[in-house]
């Protein structure tokens, strides 16, 4: 059952991703993105990770293809739209596909192997799963969890400098 | 079960969001594209961090901690990259890459 949900998820995303980049339209593109990463969450939900996978869709599905939308909104696409793809490259896809390989034989090969360690699944299911990440998140990693914070003030701030229109 | 609770199918998901991320970045002719892309390429980053977390990893928060943030990280790089977009269109009037190419405009 597992096994099914995971192969149609993880196929649906490569293809949704695939729709995404090839869509004529970038409207398109960001709707396919949105469906990309509502399967996401159903891998993240396969993972056993329930936070990340609301996260996901409330963060990602939510708040940037809404950033994302509004600038396509603002800006006027028209004349780009016939025309997505720009003429192919062919060195920089004959080395994007070599890379493709290089990175399937490694994903795909065995050599992968290491010992659980001691946060087992039934850990997790006996705290529940924010308590115990946000366990680990408020005491080892209070310094990054504070560094984002300041990082996403920042970046709220910068981004209405940057996009303020010029008074004069 | 080969398949099912395997890292690699996992792994090989995140590779091809990854790849067609990296492609959508050279081949688009929009600045939204490019950023659509991006997105597409921190989350294979993030799918990975979790499939490793899952199967791998000595102690299974940590990887979800890191995709905490990078999703923090990628809003905050679709709001400075969306104003400077804006900010970039506003000047030249376009959002194609190749005809943004004066040093000082």
């Amino acid at each position: 059952m597992e096994l099914i949900i995971l192969l149609i998820c993880g196929g649906l995303t490569i293809i949704t991703s695939l729709l995404v980049i090839f869509a004529r339209n970038t409207v398109h593109s960001a709707l396919w993105m949105v469906a990309s990463f509502f399967f996401m969450a159903v891998l993240y939900l396969l993972l056993q990770a329930e936070f990340i996978a609301i996260l996901q869709i409330i963060v990602y599905a939510g708040a940037i293809m809404m950033f994302i939308i509004y600038a396509i909104m603002m800006l006027n696409l028209r004349q780009e739209e016939r025309a997505p793809m720009r003429k192919t490259k062919v060195v920089g896809v004959v080395a994007l596909l070599v890379l493709f390989l290089e990175l399937l034989v490694v994903a795909v090969g065995r050599g992968l192997l290491a010992i659980k360690g001691p946060v087992t699944d039934q850990l997790m299911a006996k705290f529940g799963h924010i308590a115990v990440l946000s366990n680990f998140l408020f005491s080892d990693y209070v310094l990054p969890f504070e560094l984002a914070s300041i990082l996403l003030t920042a970046g709220v701030v910068g981004a209405v400098i940057l996009a303020k229109q010029k008074s004069e | 079960m080969y398949l099912s609770g395997n890292l690699n199918t996992y792994l090989v998901v995140a590779l091809f969001l990854l790849i067609l991320g990296l492609y959508g970045m050279i081949q688009h002719r929009t600045f939204i594209g490019m950023l659509i892309s991006t997105e597409l390429i921190l989350n294979g980053a993030g799918l990975n961090f979790m499939a490793f977390n899952r199967f791998l990893a000595p102690n299974p928060a940590v990887g979800q901690i890191f995709t905490l943030f990078i999703m923090g990280i990628a809003a905050a790089e679709a709001a400075i990259g969306v104003s400077v977009i804006l900010a970039v269109y506003r000047r030249y009037q376009t959002s194609d890459p190749e005809k943004v190419d004066d040093l000082h405009g």
